[in-house]
């Protein structure tokens, strides 16, 4: 089914409701398991992912000879390395999307999303400090509504967080896109941000990963036609996106801080005396 | 098959772990009783996007999520079907619950009609474990005779369920258990649009999915469930032992572990009335009836664990070998496993499970008030409206 987007020049709302610059909602927890190192499920509309970090640890026996079988995006050599290995497994449920579709291990789409996701990560988090170990990220897609990478980033980082596993700073990601396809070759298109599923579809769009409150990009990702005159106000509301997004993570993060410190779960260290609890 | 991976425990360790569970009573690593389930916390309805979901957290932290999901399929039709669409089957339009039942004829369904996948984080999709989760699993469906039945939508049309099965969690126990209590809550939640036509036309449904009804339909008044879905329990035995929902350090010490599924015959057993106990306790408080699906022995891991070696026959405690012919020295193990059973050495199971005590087993997973029971009623309890 085609998207209508005729009518955003009249009332210069999306096919959502929203406004060009608005993200959807986004619920976030961590600490969502008790077994697992980190864990974290966030919401970004109705995409919806469960992320279980385990590690750093002793690279476990491989399956099935070299190379992470089950894990396609493994970056660093793993045992011999100075630095941690970052594995990422993508699981995209069966019932994520309206119609079942069923995608294999191998689904060359879900590999990439592992590769670039692993490299992100791997980028930004002090592998290290972790010499001879693995990290494994597993991530699971309950229910998809476009914006799939950028919702496994913001899951991955969160459960990283969880995990203290030393990191830069927060990877936080947003889609961005444009309100005419790339056939209109509109000149006075609309940038767009945080796509939906049916947006998605018809419209360009790109997810840009940015390191904390600066304007650092660490992942770009763009699997469609667009303009190159467009391409630089898309990318300045995804990074705008971003700094967004970074604000929710961070509240997110620093309520759960509260409730451990609150609950005596941790100790109350040094530092945080200035921090308002109530 | 392999239940879980390896095990990285040793003999001594292994030794310790079997012969306390060897006791009377036994000795859990956790502290539970033989029969105790381990505590879980379940939620269902979690995903709108799906006919039924379920998620079950146990409490040593493995968690897993179940979505069903159906799909209207044109039904094949076999060749020694008659071609004629005959009258009597204008009985179809009331509920599909209810269809099927009444002519033998073409209401049996196809065990294609359910796809069950399982995906487990770390393991491929087309590993020999996964893959026999999910066999153990639908052949429970299965084998429960009524659950194809109720799929059925008329005679040229049919629900396909698909079930997809993932545990997010890493294996920390061997999940057969978890992954079956939640399929057996994402199959008691699921709902199924109610049919609007009538007869064998092109199915037509009401788009109002506050009617829609239960898969596993509910009594109107007192909102309980006749039917349920199996389970499929695991129980293993060491020693004269048998335990229930072993971990995986215990299932690593097991002499033999089924994967019992049962199903609950209580509203069938009723009917024929031949049980007298049914008579006194009617309610879900006394038991039920139980019935005996499938049962499948899992290959416990302890079979391939290494065995510990008696200071009796170990030359660095100063014991002279008597025999030191070259193979003997270069594998320890071999002459090992030949040697008596020494107390508290290890010594790896070897051979297949005694009948007495297969038998022993299933007795204990079907005795009323047992452990199935007390499951059952657990999973009762959940809320899955």
């Amino acid at each position: 089914m085609p998207l209508d987007t005729s009518t955003y020049s009249l009332a210069l709302l999306r096919v959502d409701g929203r406004r060009w610059n608005e993200l959807r909602r986004i619920h976030a927890q961590i600490r969502t398991q008790a077994a697992a190192d980190g864990s974290s499920y966030l919401e970004m509309g109705h995409t919806k992912v469960m992320c279980v970090v385990t590690g750093p640890s002793e690279p476990g026996p491989r399956r099935g000879g070299a190379g992470g079988t089950g894990g396609g995006g493994g970056v660093g050599a793993g045992g011999q390395s100075k630095d941690a290995e970052v594995v990422v497994n993508i699981v995209i449920a069966g019932f994520s999307s309206v119609d079942r579709k069923r995608r294999g291990r191998g689904d060359k789409r879900t590999l990439e999303m592992q590769s670039t996701l692993a490299n992100t990560l791997a980028a930004t988090l002090h592998t290290h400090l972790f010499p001879h170990s693995q990290i494994n990220i597993s991530l699971h897609v309950l229910s998809q509504d476009g914006s799939l990478l950028a919702a496994l980033i913001n899951a991955a980082t969160l459960a990283c967080v969880d995990a203290g596993i030393p990191m830069t700073d927060y990877v936080t990601a947003c889609t961005a896109g444009s309100t005419s396809t790339y056939a209109a070759n509109d000149e006075g298109a609309d940038p767009l941000l945080d796509l939906n599923h049916q947006e998605e579809q018809e419209l360009p769009g790109l997810t840009v990963a940015t390191l904390g409150d600066s304007d650092k990009v660490v992942a770009l990702v763009c699997e469609s036609r667009v303009q190159i005159s467009r391409l630089e106000g898309m990318l300045a509301v995804g990074v705008d996106g971003c700094k967004q997004v970074r604000e929710i993570l961070d509240q997110v993060i620093k309520a759960q801080g509260q409730k451990m410190i609150l609950d005596g779960t941790v100790d109350k260290g040094t530092g945080l005396n200035d921090m308002d609890l109530d | 098959m392999t239940s879980s991976q390896q095990v990285l425990l040793s003999p001594a360790e292994l030794s310790y772990l079997h012969s306390s569970l060897s006791l009377t009573p036994p000795i859990r690593p956790d502290g539970r009783s033989p029969t105790q389930y381990r505590p879980l916390s379940a939620e269902t309805g979690i995903l709108p996007g799906t006919n039924g979901s379920a998620r079950i957290c146990f409490a040593d932290g493995t968690e897993a999520i179940v979505g069903v999901k159906a799909e209207v399929e044109k039904t094949k039709r076999k060749w020694d079907d008659d071609a004629v669409y005959t009258e009597n089957s204008h009985n179809d339009d009331e509920e599909q619950q209810q269809d099927g039942r009444g002519e033998a004829s073409n209401g049996n369904g196809n065990s294609d009609w359910v796809e069950l996948t399982v995906e487990i984080p770390g393991y491929r999709d087309d590993d020999p474990s996964t893959v026999f989760l999910a066999q153990m699993l639908s052949e429970a469906l299965l084998a429960d005779g009524g659950f194809i039945k109720k799929l059925r939508i008329n005679r040229r049309f049919h629900w396909k369920l698909y079930l997809d099965i993932l545990l997010i969690s890493p294996p920390l126990s061997y999940p057969l258990p978890l992954l079956s209590l939640t399929t057996h809550l994402a199959l008691l939640a699921t709902r199924l649009p109610r049919l609007k036509s009538e007869g064998d036309e092109d199915p037509f449904f009401d788009d109002d999915w506050a009617a829609a009804p239960y898969l596993y339909s509910r009594n109107p008044t007192t909102k309980r469930i006749a039917e349920r879905p199996p389970v499929t329990l695991l129980v293993m035995a060491v020693g004269g032992n048998i335990i229930f929902d072993p971990s995986k350090e215990e299932l690593a010490v097991a002499d033999v572990a089924l994967a019992v599924s049962i199903g609950d015959a209580t509203t069938s057993q009723r009917s024929q009335g031949e049980d007298d106990r049914m008579d006194v306790d009617s309610g879900n408080s006394g038991g039920r009836n139980l019935k005996l699906l499938s049962i499948r022995t899992v290959d416990p891991p302890s079979r391939l664990t290494p065995p510990g070696v008696a200071n009796a026959a170990n030359s660095a405690y100063g014991h002279a070998q008597v025999v030191n012919t070259g193979a003997n020295q270069k594998m320890p193990e071999a002459r090992q496993t030949e040697s008596e059973a020494v107390e508290g050495v290890w010594k790896p199971p070897r051979g297949g499970a005694k009948a007495i005590v297969m038998g022993a087993l299933v007795q204990k997973v079907l005795v009323r008030g047992g452990v199935a029971d007390e499951v059952l009623d657990a999973l009762e309890g959940v809320d899955t409206s």
